[in-house]
């Protein structure tokens, strides 16, 4: 069905098109046979082309005149007839026309053909995401700014509208489809070899899974990214083949979870997910008296990691069913009522308490909670969990210790998946070490560049590094980290550069030393400045730099030949 | 009866005959080729082409190619016709042009007939 939208011009047209021939044909024939008369008084009959020609100025209603001549009383009666038919057919005609080219069927047609092949025209890689909100429009702005395109399903139309209003270079292109349809995922090009990876963030799990298995049917070699809420979620996305979960509550866990145990490695995690700088302020979770506002899935992620390190927290959840099944679950430190009422604050020992995590899924029931808790205790840790990515200003004015935003969380989880694989596996390495490794680490980084280095992921293959892969072809050369770490103004000075993760053949090397030997295939993550990554593209890509970091001379390629010009 | 085959049957070999017509004759003799024919001839000829829009069959797509060839070769012959009609007078070589380019357009007819009694047989109902 390549040009479908011109068919169904084409059918729905017939009919008009009919109509206007035979009323032409109808009011030629009397105007051919009626006899006219001239100026001179001889009778004469119009010819074929003359009763073409009246018609056609006459239906279209221009009216020039009678041409050739004034016409007979009989002439004029047959005029008069033919005008009504052919007028009316004429407008029948365009009418129909004007409101095929309005139907929405018709547009909607001209809309998938028109994404069709601007998907078919990306020739570099693109990934899927579904559904425009304010959480895909940022991973969308992150993506495009890492260099890959992306194309968008979206089912409501107005929303379709916001996008293509927001005017994002490269163009993305956006299918107003249901994205349940694997015929969309087609359409929005998941066959394409250029497709690297798609994006389902919806809320309804079922969404989700149905999405993966899918995806993983019409292209088992993209990464499907998926959101999910609760760990049974989580396995059952997994065993559907989804190549990441993103767990917003879960990580926030994990997150609090290392801020416990060590603030140095909380630093290193969030400045991998882009959240912060490596100087940020840094604050301590004491290990006991501790309320969680909330027992939601965010409140129950948290209790459980919370007893996992042996503290014991205090619930106050207002929602009574809720509270029963906790109760039932053998969790006995809940209190059940609503935490902005100061009477449960006392009972929950608020006065005394070091730490409080206000994480209901209401902003307002937040901030309020966070107003009420300042009241009491003055000296409290307070951490607060941010719904809506738009409310941030008012956040940022409660003055609290952290805001977590989960869908933030979602954001840079997603991104980092994508466009920097090896910051996420460096990430779930870091859960393994401990504070004294993290602060090490931490100062290495902020005093060999600076508080907010930028990652880099350099991979040696053909591709992405080419004057190295051809070096190492010869098994006879060998290459260590420190040639990458060289400048390129002067190859003795080094580079701000530290070498995160070495990843070859599935094995990680963590913090890999300078004389650590390079082999094809590898996969490295450095954490440099800007001047260190410039220079790093050039010699892996560069002749002549290359020759130069080499060898320390400038690659003569002239004088060679002139070399040689002398000896023959 | 499928009344729509019957009236789509019916214009396009309505159209054949009508262009036989027109073309049948001395090609020297301006008396034996009627304008008035080969003006019934496009009429019949556009819209046997109108009817045929729309089908997105192999098929469908042959008999509008054949019936647009009709149509253009016909035409022209009208153009030519009224053109040198008025102006100039109608010399045996224009009308041999005219005359040859109705054979023309009675060749595309004949093969848009064939195609049609063809796809008829096959639908073997």
């Amino acid at each position: 069905m390549n040009n479908s939208s011109l068919w169904i011009i084409l059918q729905r047209m017939r009919l008009p098109f009919v109509v206007i021939t035979l009323t032409y044909t109808i009011a030629m024939i009397g105007l051919i046979l009626i006899p006219g008369m001239d100026n001179d008084g001889n009778v004469y009959q119009m010819s074929i082309f003359d009763a073409f020609y009246f018609v056609t100025y006459t239906a279209t209603t221009i009216g020039f005149g009678e041409l050739p001549f004034p016409f007979t009383n009989d002439q004029k009666v047959w005029i008069t007839v033919s005008i009504y038919l052919t007028v009316l057919g004429w407008f029948y005609g365009i009418g129909s026309l004007v409101s095929l080219l309005q139907d929405k069927l018709f547009l909607s047609e001209i809309a998938i053909a028109r994404f069709k092949s601007s998907v078919k025209n990306i020739k570099e890689d693109f990934i899927i995401v579904l559904g425009y909100n304010e959480t895909t429009s940022e991973i969308i702005k992150i993506m495009l700014a890492a260099k890959m395109r992306v194309v968008v399903i979206e089912q409501n139309q107005s929303r379709a509208e916001y996008l293509m209003l927001e005017g994002f270079v490269p163009h993305v292109p956006v299918l107003v489809k249901d994205a349940h349809n694997p015929i969309s995922l087609e359409m929005a090009g998941i066959k394409s070899i250029y497709c690297k990876g798609i994006v389902s963030l919806f809320d309804k799990y079922i969404l989700n899974l149905r999405i993966t298995l899918a995806s993983k049917i019409l292209n088992p070699h993209i990464k499907v990214i998926v959101k999910s809420t609760t760990e049974e979620e989580t396995g059952n996305l997994l065993d559907a083949g989804a190549d990441i979960v993103d767990n917003a509550f879960l990580i926030i866990a994990y997150q609090i979870q290392m801020a416990l145990k060590s603030p140095s490695l909380f630093k290193i995690e969030n400045w991998l997910y882009n959240i912060d700088v490596l100087e940020s302020k840094t604050f301590t979770i004491p290990h006991d008296k501790v309320i969680i506002c909330g027992y939601g899935r965010l409140g129950m992620n948290l209790y459980h990691m919370f007893i996992n390190n042996n503290i014991f927290p205090i619930i106050i959840e207002q929602n009574e069913k809720k509270v029963k099944s906790a109760l039932n679950n053998g969790i006995e430190n809940i209190i059940c009522g609503n935490a902005e009422d100061q009477y449960y604050l006392k009972k929950a020992n608020i006065e005394n308490t070091k730490t409080i995590i206000v994480a209901t899924n209401n902003d307002t029931t937040n901030l309020s909670i966070v107003s009420t808790v300042k009241k009491m205790n003055k000296d409290t840790l307070i951490i607060i969990r941010e719904n809506e990515i738009s409310d941030f200003s008012i956040f940022s004015h409660a003055k609290v210790d952290y805001i977590f935003i989960p869908e933030e969380i979602l954001i840079h989880k997603t991104t980092n998946a994508i466009s920097n694989p090896l910051s996420d596996r460096l990430i779930r390495l870091l859960t393994t070490k401990d504070e004294r490794w993290g602060k090490q680490l931490l100062m290495h980084l902020i005093k060999s560049i600076n508080v907010n280095p930028i990652t880099f992921e350099l991979y040696i293959n053909k591709n992405d590094s080419i004057e190295i892969y051809n070096y190492l072809k010869n098994p006879d050369n060998k290459l260590t980290l420190n040639t990458l770490k060289s400048s390129r103004r002067d190859r003795k000075q080094y580079n701000n550069l530290v070498v995160l993760l070495l990843i070859r053949d599935e094995q990680e090397f963590l913090l890999p030393a300078l004389d650590f030997e390079i082999k094809i295939n590898d996969k490295i993550l450095f954490a440099c400045d800007e001047n260190a990554k410039e220079d790093l593209e050039y010699i892996a890509n560069n002749g002549y730099e290359f020759n130069y970091i080499i060898s320390g001379h400038e690659k003569e390629f002239f004088s060679k030949f002139l070399k040689n010009k002398k000896k023959g | 009866m499928n009344l729509d085959k019957v009236i789509a049957g019916f214009f396009i070999i309505f159209a054949m005959t009508l262009n036989f017509g027109f073309w049948y004759g001395d090609a020297l003799d301006v008396h034996m080729h009627n304008k008035y024919e080969l003006f019934a001839a496009i009429i019949v000829n556009v819209i046997a082409t109108v009817l045929k829009l729309g089908d997105k069959t192999q098929i469908g797509s042959v008999l509008i190619a054949t019936s647009l060839v009709a149509d253009l070769q016909l035409l022209v012959a009208a153009v030519l016709w009224t053109v040198y009609g008025t102006t100039t007078g109608i010399d045996p070589e224009i009308f041999g042009v005219i005359i040859s380019l109705s054979g023309g357009a009675l060749l595309a007819n004949m093969t848009s007939v064939i195609l049609y009694i063809g796809d008829t047989l096959k639908s073997k109902r």
